[in-house]
């Protein structure tokens, strides 16, 4: 009896009722999709019984009195199904995700190898009890099933409502009585079975195997073996997790900063160690650091959690932490740290052949903490390369990662024009305006009022109607004696009145003026 | 100051602009705008329609089009440092005709090049063509999309230069004129420094637009929606494809002036150019061609003998002496009006399609009002004798009218009919004939769609909405589009469902795309393409006119329309099949008149697939009307029809008929006219009768009435209508409570109302279907089946009716069956040989033609001896044909033991490739694993593969268990006594909810013995509307009612039953 599987049915629903049990024997949905393209997901047993169904829409769905709905929550998901690797590693540790299609299907199945474990927990019934009452515990109602070998244990779990251990030999009889269903085989394929009469799993057991070849190939005969309750694969034991974690729990709560970067150092001395064994580098860090709690009483852990990603791998703990401490000095925990987690996503590590005649580049990892300085100087998200967007929206544009290109020998550029260059108040500076005979004339700002000397204008622009973002403005460009003198004017300049060239607009929602920039 | 419009596109422009034309004309009134021009892309699409609202607004309004040009440059695109550059496009010309000369020039260039491009609107105009064309035309330097715009981005001002001097080389100085816009764009801005200084170096005039694409500002939403369209992408993500602002509108003088301030001479200049501008669509040159005859001939004497030979040919075989003297009197009236109103050609010309048609043993029948001309039916175009049944001549011709005669000719659909089309193309020449366009516009679904994959709605949404869209004539409040929306689940609240349901709303009737009719042709005499630009069709061998069907007749374009009809395509089918299997011919012309057994059948309303009279409603008052002669046909065609049901004229009639009700005039002088319908007024020459005798009408001014109340009514035209309606009848006497009971007579229906020279056509059609139905069952059902889809019913209920009616029908068989249903003989139980029906390989689902014929080739050559031979010699049939074959258990007579599961186990071994080393190595296996199907399996592959079933009904599976339910067969409802209760089921095979029907709905449900009638109330359906509209089956409950053998149940109880979980079908809403 060497194969257990837990199957989680009804598996979105139950990612997010395990961590809210007060749902527990409700109808409950969840919902997927950006409004107002949302639709029901999956919803549960007494949602369905209601009359709910999925790909329904919110509103159709929400038509139903009584339903609880919630959103689909992929990292509630990716937790569940952690929580249900754990739950199989509480008894064996050559343990696998049981699905056949990765892809389309969801993560909520998972298969162990149980040889051996019979002199450790008891028998396999018992094993199976455990392991559903292990997953109760977790807060997920699984179906058990126990077979002897991989794929009956799977079939058998999707089949067979709560624990089923199928006895040695009698796979073949247990899987018989499933469903084409729960071989959880290509739709294609039941469509072709159902045309030849073939309903249950017992019916296409039955069907001679070289017929079978001859007719599906050998996929069809590799799904007849699912249903003849046999099983060739092996279980392929997830070695070790995609991103390698350290966690530390902290006897006493740390405020200061330096003794948090020692526990810090320790723990990334240790990922690195164990990536340096798999000649791997990372280039993404994250730190979770669990807060004390103010209320007791809260459940859920605060956390506070940063992320670093690289521009490239790196193997140096010393520049991870350099970085580390930039970052947490720009964003530093609203409370002392009680628990420490540090998951490293593992890559391999970068080599790079540098040209003899290619000019230096700045190193990376420098570069990095030099970006990293700059950001906790200026604020986040206020350094990166602008990229304009596609819209005729004024001042759109978004700011992309900053990367530095690989350098390469460069030609005398092409003849360049010159282009007046304009530079832009951020926030734009509110502003008044007077008209006379309907043009400007007066422009108020900073205090300060100015005739209009001349004008430009003006320039309209409208979009986004059908979105809550629309805007509609009016733009001039106006010559008005300057804003703000300037810091050294020359002798000349003194003796002659300063003016300059600004850039001027009218919000058409707000009625509002502003100075938006002045052209150099 | 005086601004004139001269360079605006309509939504004719094609997703280029978002306002009718008529919308656009409507708004340069409001504003005052002495004139505008109309320039749509590459055609006049929408000149038409303008120049007639223009007319009657009082304003002038001038013709152009912007014309795609290749040898000046792409138009300017974004900036290059820009994101997302959109694709190339030529540059487009803005030009306007001056003259009559310019407007041809403008027609046939643009044709020129239309007819030469391979994908829909990618032609471009030659320079060379350009300058062939260039006469009597002004050239404008364009907006955004001009090459003024063009040759400034690429080469800047010197190339902006040399590109408006090769206009003026093209078309001469005066007739260039510097165009500027205004739009609040910098960039524009910079462009017309550019463009004022060129127009100060080369002196030439500067002009003043606004480049118009829309008539208001809130219409640019829908120009954004458009160029989504265009460019397949969602709003979200156009970017800059989209509208900078909402500037493009129509603007009054005094904005334009005060836009232009600085320039006024752009403005006066307008004003200068528009009187410039002498033509109009009303100088169109339109002349219908001459049809060629001997030189001692006139086309009018070549007509009238014609008709003389024609006229002894059809009345002297009559034998009644008074009939062919009034004929006699009637042609030569009629003759006497073709000449003055030279129209003799017209009527060669049709005369020339029927003789090509006849002699192509083509089946052709003139309808419509050219049933009313003694002349038509002479020259053989029509089959009503007009004499005999005393139509009204005016109804088709008037003096006073000044209108084109309009002929419709039914041919067979299909080849036959595109023969006839052909025909006229070869005779007329690809310039000098051309199919009448078909303006496809944005409906209730196709604005869901679109407007919802614009929005970024996805496809699963946008389709659960547009199949609620739409469905059915009959609107009840709460089927507007807002309840829609909510059905389909969306949230009316929510600011981007409530955008898209408004935009749905806005885009309804505006362009979308030029189709082609289905069967108007315009001819003309010398180029076609003189007189419209012509297009290439989407069928090859076929040219469009760029206007459609009403905006030819406005414009004075005479057409034939050369209509499809699927019925007579059954009837030509029936005279090729009933000579080959039941021994002699049969000539249409010559059916028995009064056939007792056809009207037998037409009064017991078992008249599934004839033409006309299959309907649920012709059904229902067909008992009540008992047609027993040829004209009582001819009423039962007209009055199943909006008009007399709106009219309240059906019920009054029945009665009359029914001798219930006593025979009453509205005047006595109405008794002539309206003694055949019994006092009822029925049909529109009627009512021209009517206002010709009571109240004075002559014949014109009878017509002119019937066009003021039809499909283009105005309140105002009817009201002066009706007051000199009144005075006629004040004149002749006629008491006041009398007039107005006429008046509401002649005005309830005549929107409606059918013609009954087209009801005498459509019941000669009628009679015959009915007629080759019940004395050639096996072949009128073969032929019907063969000209799927068409009609009211299913194929599966023809099948099935025809079984009812003892043909025996059998199903697809690989080994007997042809692409079409054919006809074999067969004994019968007692030994008798009698013809029998072969279901066609056309009803596979997912059988291709060119398969199956491969399949008939190879079969002819040899018997195939079994699946795998079949597969192997065959290599054109698919697997999953094969799959569907094998499902309908059409391969079942390939072996003595094959059942269809069989067939599905040998076809999946046999269609999979088994290498080179073991293919032909035979099946080793002798037992087959799989179980023969079961008989609902047997039904559910059916109607899955075939979509119906040559076996038993589904209902006759499980009659035993419904007879204990009490639940009674349609056959029995006739025994049963009105009022009583009742419990019927059966497949749904129509639901029905006529517009004229105040919500009612109509189901038929179909079991073994026939179909039973359900009638719903509005209240009872809405509150069942899922269940009714959802289950195949239905049982249902409720009072039956027998009104002179007339029976429905009213429904009072509706639930699903199950009986099968066969895919039926039921026509639904049509």
């Amino acid at each position: 009896m060497p194969f257990a599987c837990l199957f989680v049915p009804d598996f979105p629903i139950q990612a997010i009722v395990r961590l809210e049990p007060e749902l527990r024997g409700k109808p409950v949905t969840v919902f997927a999709g950006a409004p107002p393209l949302t639709k029901v997901f999956a919803a549960n047993d007494a949602a369905r019984k209601l009359g709910v169904t999925a790909s329904m829409t919110k509103m159709q769905a929400e038509a139903f009195i009584g339903i609880e709905w919630r959103w689909r929550s992929l990292s509630q998901e990716a937790t569940a199904q952690a929580a249900l690797f754990d739950c199989a590693w509480t008894i064996s540790p050559r343990v696998e995700d049981g699905r056949w299609n990765k892809e389309e299907e969801l993560p909520d199945t998972v298969v162990l190898d149980i040889a051996g474990c019979e002199k450790l927990f008891g028998s396999p019934e018992k094993i199976a009890r455990d392991l559903e009452r292990v997953a109760r515990s977790a807060g997920l109602e699984a179906n058990v099933a126990a077979a002897g070998n991989l794929s009956a244990a799977i079939c058998a779990a999707h089949g067979f409502p709560g624990v089923a251990v199928i006895p040695a030999g009698e796979e073949s009889r247990w899987i018989g009585s499933l469903s084409l269903e729960a071989l959880r085989i290509p739709l294609e394929f039941v469509g072709t079975l159902k045309r030849w009469g073939i309903y249950t799993c017992a019916q296409f057991a039955a069907l001679p195997e070289v017929a079978v070849v001859e007719r599906l190939g050998q996929e069809g005969r590799r799904w007849q073996r699912l249903a003849q309750g046999c099983g060739e694969r092996p279980l392929i034991a997830k070695d070790f997790p995609d991103e390698f974690e350290e966690c530390m729990e902290l006897e006493s709560p740390v405020e200061l900063l330096e003794s948090l970067l020692f526990i810090l150092n320790r723990l990334l001395e240790q990922i690195y160690a164990r990536l340096r064994m798999h000649v791997l580098a990372t280039n993404e860090i994250k730190v979770t650091l669990t807060l004390q709690k103010e209320d007791a009483r809260k459940k859920d852990a605060l956390l506070h959690i940063r992320t670093l990603r690289l521009p490239v791998a790196t193997k140096e703990g010393k520049f991870l932490l350099k970085l580390l401490q930039l970052d947490l000095e720009a964003h530093p925990p609203s409370a002392p740290v009680t628990a420490v987690r540090i998951a490293a996503i593992p890559t391999t590590a970068r080599s790079r052949q540098l040209g003899l005649f290619l000019p230096l580049s700045p190193d990376p990892a420098r570069l990095e903490i030099t970006l990293a300085r700059i950001q906790s100087a200026v604020g986040e998200g206020r350094v990166g390369s602008p990229a304009l967007l596609d819209t005729h929206r004024p001042n759109a544009f978004m700011q992309n990662r900053f990367e530095l290109r690989e350098m390469t020998l460069q030609h005398a550029a092409a003849e360049r024009t010159a282009t007046a260059a304009m530079r832009l108040y951020r926030p734009p500076l509110p502003a008044s305006m007077e008209f006379q005979k309907e043009k400007l004339f007066c422009l108020s700002c900073e205090g300060v009022r100015r005739q209009v000397l001349a004008f430009a204008g003006p320039w309209r622009t409208k979009g986004d109607w059908w979105s809550e973002t629309s805007w509609a403005r009016d733009e001039w460009d106006v010559e008005i004696p300057a804003l703000r003198p300037k810091f050294q004017p020359t002798p000349e300049e003194i003796r002659q009145e300063e003016t300059a060239l600004y850039r001027i607009y009218k919000d058409l929602r707000t009625k509002r003026w502003f100075v938006e920039g002045i052209y150099d | 100051m005086k601004y004139v419009e001269l360079h605006a596109c309509s939504a004719f422009s094609f997703l280029e602009g978002a306002s009718r034309p008529e919308d656009l004309a409507a708004r340069a009134a409001e504003l005052r705008l002495p004139a505008m021009a109309l320039l749509d892309r590459d055609g006049v699409y929408g000149a038409p329609r303008f120049h007639l609202i223009a007319k009657t607004a009082g304003i002038r309004a001038h013709v152009g089009a912007e014309i795609s040009v290749e040898g000046f440059g792409n138009r300017a695109g974004f900036q290059p440092w820009m994101p997302n550059p959109p694709a190339p496009r030529p540059v487009r010309l803005a030009l306007l005709a001056k003259n009559r000369a310019g407007y041809q020039n403008l027609c046939r260039l643009i044709t020129r090049y239309k007819l030469r491009e391979k994908e829909k609107g990618t032609g471009t105009a030659a320079r060379k063509e350009i300058a062939e064309h260039a006469k009597g035309l002004v050239c404008l330097t364009g907006g955004e999309e001009g090459p003024l715009t063009a040759s400034l981005a690429n080469g800047g001002e010197e190339q902006a230069r040399k590109s408006v001097e090769e206009l003026v080389a093209l078309f001469g100085k005066k007739n260039v004129y510097v165009e500027l816009q205004r739009h609040f764009d910098p960039l524009e801005e910079h462009r017309n420094q550019a463009a004022i200084r060129i127009a100060e170096t080369l002196r030439l005039p500067l002009l003043a637009t606004n480049g118009v694409r829309y008539a208001y500002t809130h219409e640019r939403e829908i120009l954004d929606v458009f160029t989504c369209l265009r460019n397949y992408c969602k709003l979200d993500t156009a970017g800059r494809l989209l509208e900078r602002n909402d500037e493009r509108h129509l603007r009054s003088a005094d904005e334009m002036a005060q836009l232009f301030s600085d320039l006024p001479q752009a403005i006066t200049n307008t004003a200068e150019l528009s009187a410039r501008l002498n033509y109009s669509l009303a100088d169109l040159g339109y002349e219908f061609p001459r049809y060629p005859v001997d030189a001692d001939e006139t086309m009018d004497s070549f007509l009238r003998k014609r008709t003389e030979e024609g006229f002894r040919n059809r009345y002297a075989p009559k034998n009644d002496a008074d009939l062919y003297a009034r004929a006699e009197r009637q042609v030569q009236r009629e003759l006497a009006l073709i000449e003055k109103l030279h129209l003799a050609g017209y009527f060669l010309i049709v005369w020339d399609i029927i003789r090509f048609c006849r002699e192509q043993n083509i089946l052709v029948q003139g309808r419509g009002s050219a049933a009313n001309s003694a002349v038509c039916y002479s020259l053989g175009i029509t089959a009503v004798d007009p004499v005999g049944m005393e139509l009204l001549f005016e109804r088709f011709l008037s003096e006073e009218r000044g209108e084109w005669p309009d002929i419709d000719l039914d041919l067979p659909s299909g080849d036959q009919r595109e023969k006839a089309i052909q025909y006229v193309y070869q005779r007329y020449g690809r310039l000098g004939a051309a199919m009448t366009a078909n303006v496809i516009t944005y409906r209730g679904r196709s604005a869901a769609r679109e407007v919802g994959k614009v929005l970024g709605f996805d496809q699963e949404m946008t389709d659960q909405l547009s199949t609620l869209v739409n469905s059915g004539e009959w609107r009840s409040p709460a089927d507007n589009l807002g309840n829609q929306f909510q059905q389909a689940g969306f949230d009316l609240d929510h600011p981007r469902v409530r955008k898209y349901w408004e935009l749905c709303e806005r885009i309804q009737d505006l362009p979308r795309h030029l189709g082609q009719h289905s069967g108007g042709m315009v001819i003309c005499e010398g180029q076609l393409d003189s007189v419209v630009p012509l297009e290439p069709a989407t069928m090859p061998g076929r040219v469009v006119v760029q206007w459609d069907k009403e905006d030819c007749a406005d414009m004075g374009i005479i057409k034939v329309d050369l209509l499809g009809l699927g019925m007579m395509a059954v009837l030509e089918d029936c005279l090729e099949l009933i000579p080959q299997h039941y021994g002699a011919p049969i000539d249409l012309a010559q059916l028995p008149a009064d056939d007792l057994l056809t009207y037998e059948t037409m009064r017991r309303a078992d008249t599934v697939g004839m033409f006309q009279i299959e309907s649920r409603a012709q059904m229902s008052s067909l008992p009540r009307n008992a047609p027993a002669k040829f004209y009582d046909l001819v009423v039962q065609v007209a009055i199943i029809r909006p008009g007399p049901i709106v009219g309240k004229m059906m019920h009054p009639y029945m009665r009359r008929r029914q001798g219930r009700e006593p025979v009453s005039y509205a005047h006595p002088s109405l008794e002539p006219i309206l003694k055949r319908t019994l006092g009822v007024p029925l049909f529109q020459e009627q009512l021209l009768r009517m206002a010709m005798v009571a109240a004075n009408f002559s014949g014109g001014e009878a017509e002119d009435l019937r066009r003021a109340m039809g499909f283009k009514r105005s309140e105002r035209r009817m009201k002066e209508i009706e007051v000199r309606l009144r005075q006629g009848m004040t004149q002749n006497g006629i008491r006041a409570e009398t007039q107005e009971e006429i008046i509401t007579q002649i005005s309830s229906f005549a929107r409606y109302g059918f013609p009954e020279s087209h009801a005498a056509s459509f019941a000669l059609i009628a009679y015959a279907s009915a007629y080759l139905k019940v004395h050639y069952l096996a072949a009128f059902t073969a032929a019907l089946l063969n000209n799927q889809p068409m009609g009211f019913y299913s194929a599966a209920t023809i099948v099935k009716d025809a079984q009812r009616h003892g043909l025996r029908v059998k199903p697809v068989n690989i080994l007997h069956s042809e692409w079409p249903c054919t006809i074999e003989m067969a004994r019968d139980k007692k030994g008798n040989e009698s013809q029998c029906l072969r279901i066609g390989f056309r009803f596979v689902r997912g059988l291709r033609q060119t398969a199956a014929e491969a399949m008939i080739r190879e079969r002819q050559k040899q018997i195939f001896a079994g699946i795998d031979d079949l597969a192997h010699r065959v290599p054109e049939l698919q697997k999953s044909e094969l799959v569907t074959l094998g499902e309908i258990g059409a391969l079942n007579p390939l072996g003595e033991t094959i059942h269809r599961r069989t067939a599905l186990w040998q076809v999946a071994r046999a269609t999979r490739p088994a290498g080179p080393l073991l293919d032909g190595i035979p099946e080793q296996l002798e037992i087959l694993p799989l179980q023969p199907m079961t008989d609902e399996e047997r039904l559910v592959a059916d109607y899955h593969g075939s979509g119906m079933t040559a076996g038993p009904h589904p209902m006759s599976y499980c009659r035993t268990r419904l007879a204990k339910m009490n639940v009674k067969r349609a056959c029995d409802l006739a025994h049963t006594p009105d009022g009583q209760y009742t419990r019927v089921a059966g497949c749904v095979i129509a639901r029905q909810r006529p517009g004229t029907a105040k919500g009612f709905v109509f189901l038929s449900l179909e079991d073994e013995t026939g179909i039973a009638n359900i009638i719903l109330n509005p209240d009872f359906y809405e509150e069942n509307r899922l269940i009714i509209n959802r289950e195949k089956f239905l049982r249902v409950e409720g009072i039956l009612q027998n009104q002179d053998n007339v029976i429905s149940i009213k429904a009072s109880r509706v639930a699903p039953v199950s009986i099968t979980a066969a895919e039926t079908e039921s026509h639904d809403y049509h």
